[in-house]
């Protein structure tokens, strides 16, 4: 294998597919990147058995060339130090050659690299995807489901279907689920597709937190394809594969309330700042928790209270606030976590009781809704 | 006055009511004035072990720890009254109400005995002048008798109240130590209990002098800092302070049953269990607080008994879930033996206040049931007193009750 490579746009490959390895692998040669040198450009390679990311380079593009490829092959190199090395290189072409017995020679401008490799034969093939049914979304729109739900994924092993989000696929519609257990956030988008075949996966919140780190802000679709155990994102030059969550993901349609006991109308902004304010002393305790409660028709108070350091109140206007009074104790993070979310600068809040969840929308929108438990204070 | 005041230094009190259960049921019942009397865990079993006895019954030998048919062969004119936790809780508050009259330093350490710091009260007299008051004060207003220590510190001062019983006042001074406590047997001191003594004799070390005298060296290596700390106390140094908060972060809540047999039968055992932590979890909402950390003591019907504790995931309050680890714990640790007692303590509290619960997505619709549920039958105790309604495994026939141990005491 010999090629020469622009160094710029190899090194952003290689910092793509490193975001699937994981150094704590209990297979050795995961911990490597693999190099794919073909007639048509170079692959490259990066895995930790549950993400897999190909990221290629073609040989040209737009007229430009990219990649020189004198001979065709394959080397696994250790992905940690094969990065670093890239990244620092001197000149705007890089050298890469396997001379013997996996020895690979890195070259650029006055610098050589010799790095020992590993033998491609070794690396696990990546799952075999059937060109089946895909439907697309446009990457800004995917990267605004990820950001909008994967946040509420649960961090905790205990129930580990939690720790992925639910993906459901019905009539053209995505609709995204993930929840931890105190908070559920839930996202509705129109997919593209020619099939109408019904989904209903788990995918790991880990993955998508990548795969959204990897994908550009562009509109571009990316192509979805889901198989029984595997996901497969598919975007220009890059293939993104993750392994889904076993089980059923638990129904939480029954869970989110339909009624309403309390509105309140808020501007977003101030009502995030406000509780931001407040959560700065209760952040001391355990459960950070604020207080909400109703001042007269138009008028709400934030407050927080922890003995040992002090308290705070804050009046915050509301629109408009129908129905019952409440008075509710929340978690200030869960509460800034949905907030920040939410796009829009008017929300809305239905309060069904206080021991019981709440909801959150922006006002004129129905395509995503933020829920909360209340804390339960003595 | 202030010259009978040290300059640098304090006077700590320390009060002790002498064998309180039975002075209260006395105060409470001025007939039984002169008589042997014994309170012990369902008199009508023959089992039930004393937990308290007069003076009078202390002549004959009676002691704490006996069982009912023991002190009745010894005194078989002997009283036996069953416990009114109630009533020493209502007298306890009084005491304490009357102590805080004499300085804001009030520490309670039990139910029966605690420390005061009047180092600034000596406007009120000299520190033998107050000690008489307050002894007089609380035998006539509340009949009830008590021993004071006075020290320069807590350590001293619960030694001093220790030497005169009842009605005792002792003064110890830090000079007076080496002929008032060295020759005393280690395990008199405050501190060193039985397994402490037994350590200490295999290094030697018999008495408090010798204690007091002992190499740092090898009282550390066989006690820890603890050893370090006996050995300061010994020398008649005690640097802590008297703590009016310290009892208002209570360690922990706990209570014991001594069993009227030696139980082997785990679904029993179980129900003992239930019960105690029913127990727990009603002293629990009474103080208003939550526990972190659970454990469970079992004293086999040798005497040995093992206490075996766990850190829970959140603060516990309701008897179900205190039940639920409890039980856990107890058939982990069980060796399926004959057990004498058996005991249920929640330490690492919070108050309730400060306690949150962040309510769960699966759970909230159960959670809000029982929340009204918990309230509603604190209502109906309000109302017609407590118990009033009860899990129906409680309900056992009548007779069969095992008697509770010490409230309010830790047992060490």
């Amino acid at each position: 294998m010999k090629f020469s490579i622009q160094k710029d746009r190899f090194a952003q490959s290689v910092q793509d597919v490193l975001k699937a390895i994981s150094s704590r692998t209990t297979i050795p040669i995961l911990t490597g990147i693999k190099i794919d040198a073909t007639e048509e450009g170079i692959k490259l390679t990066g895995s930790d058995s549950d993400i897999s990311i190909e990221s290629f380079i073609p040989q040209e593009e737009e007229g430009k060339v990219l990649v020189d490829i004198q001979q065709t092959g394959s080397i696994v190199l250790n992905a940690r130090f094969f990065n670093e090395i890239v990244k620092k290189l001197p000149s705007e072409k890089a050298e890469i050659e396997v001379i013997s017995s996996f020895q690979t020679v890195i070259r650029s401008g006055q610098a050589e690299f010799s790095l020992n490799g590993l033998d491609p034969d070794e690396y696990p093939h990546l799952p075999q995807i059937e060109e089946g049914e895909v439907f697309k979304l446009p990457t800004d729109l995917l990267k605004a489901l990820i950001r909008q739900t994967v946040f509420a994924v649960s961090a905790s092993e205990t129930r580990p279907i939690l720790t992925g989000v639910n993906w459901k696929i019905e009539e053209g519609q995505l609709v995204c689920i993930a929840t931890d257990s105190h908070r559920l956030a839930w996202r509705k988008a129109a997919v593209e597709t020619d099939f109408n075949a019904e989904y209903n996966v788990v995918i790991p919140g880990k993955s998508l937190n990548e795969l959204s780190k990897i994908l550009d802000d562009s509109q571009e679709p990316v192509e979805i394809v889901i198989t029984d155990n595997q996901v497969l994102f598919r975007a220009k030059h890059l293939l993104f594969y993750s392994r889904l969550l076993e089980g059923n993901y638990p129904d939480t349609s029954r869970l989110i309330p339909t009624d309403s006991k309390t509105k309140l109308e808020l501007n977003t902004k101030e009502f995030l700042q406000a509780i931001d304010r407040a959560s700065l002393l209760a952040r001391e305790g355990r459960n950070n928790v604020v207080k909400l409660s109703m001042i007269d028709e138009n008028l709400i108070e934030i407050s927080s209270n922890s003995p040992e350091i002090g308290k705070v109140t804050e009046q915050v206007r509301s629109r408009e606030i129908e129905g019952e009074e409440i008075k509710i104790s929340f978690s200030a993070k869960y509460m800034m976590d949905a907030l920040k979310v939410l796009e829009g600068t008017e929300i809305n809040i239905q309060f069904t009781g206080a021991m019981r969840p709440f909801v959150i929308r922006p006002e004129n929108d129905d395509s995503i809704l933020q829920l909360i438990l209340p804390v339960r204070t003595y | 006055m202030e010259s009978f005041y040290p300059k640098n230094g304090r006077v700590v009190l320390h009060v002790d009511m002498n064998s309180f259960y039975a002075s209260v049921e006395i105060a409470h019942n001025p007939s039984l004035r002169g008589r042997p009397l014994a309170i012990a865990g369902k008199p009508e079993e023959r089992k039930g072990i004393i937990v308290t006895c007069s003076y009078e019954a202390r002549t004959f030998g009676v002691k704490t720890t006996m069982t009912v048919w023991e002190a009745k062969k010894l005194c078989p004119n002997l009283i036996i009254l069953p416990p009114n936790f109630e009533r020493y809780r209502g007298a306890s508050r009084e005491i304490f109400h009357i102590l805080r009259r004499y300085t804001p330093l009030v520490e309670p350490v039990s139910i029966d005995e605690g420390y005061l710091d009047i180092t600034s009260s000596y406007a009120l007299g000299t520190p033998l002048a107050i000690s008489e008051l307050i002894q007089q004060e609380l035998l006539e207003r509340l009949m009830l008798p008590c021993s004071i220590g006075i020290a320069p510190n807590k350590f001293l001062a619960k030694m001093a109240s220790n030497m005169k019983k009842p009605l005792g006042i002792t003064v110890l001074r830090k000079r007076e130590v080496p002929a008032v406590l060295w020759p005393l047997p280690a395990v008199a001191m405050h501190g060193v209990g039985e397994k402490t003594a037994d350590k200490l004799a295999g290094l030697g070390i018999m008495t408090i002098g010798d204690l007091a005298q002992a190499s740092d060296h090898v009282l550390k290596n066989r006690l820890g800092v603890r050893g370090i700390q006996l050995k300061e106390r010994a020398n008649g140094i005690d640097r802590r302070k008297v703590d009016p908060e310290a009892a208002n972060d209570f360690k922990s809540v706990g209570q014991s049953i001594t069993l009227p047999k030696d139980e082997t039968k785990q679904q029993e055992l179980l129900r003992v269990l239930l019960q105690l932590s029913e127990r727990v979890a009603v002293r629990l909402q009474r103080k208003k607080v939550l526990g972190e950390s659970l454990s469970v003591m079992i004293r086999y019907k040798d005497w040995k008994t093992i206490t075996r504790s766990k850190k829970l995931s959140g603060p516990i309050e309701k008897a179900e879930d205190i039940f639920a680890e409890a039980k856990q714990l107890f058939l982990k640790n069980w060796s399926g033996n004959g057990i004498r007692l058996l005991g249920v303590t929640l330490s690492d509290l919070t108050e309730k206040e400060q306690a949150d619960v962040q309510l769960d997505l699966f759970s909230y619709e159960q959670e809000a049931n029982k929340a009204s549920l918990a309230e509603a039958l604190d209502k109906l105790d309000k109302k017609y007193g407590e118990g009033v309604i009860q899990p129906a495994s409680k309900k056992k026939p009548a007779g069969k009750e095992a008697a509770p141990d010490m409230d309010g005491k830790k047992s060490e």
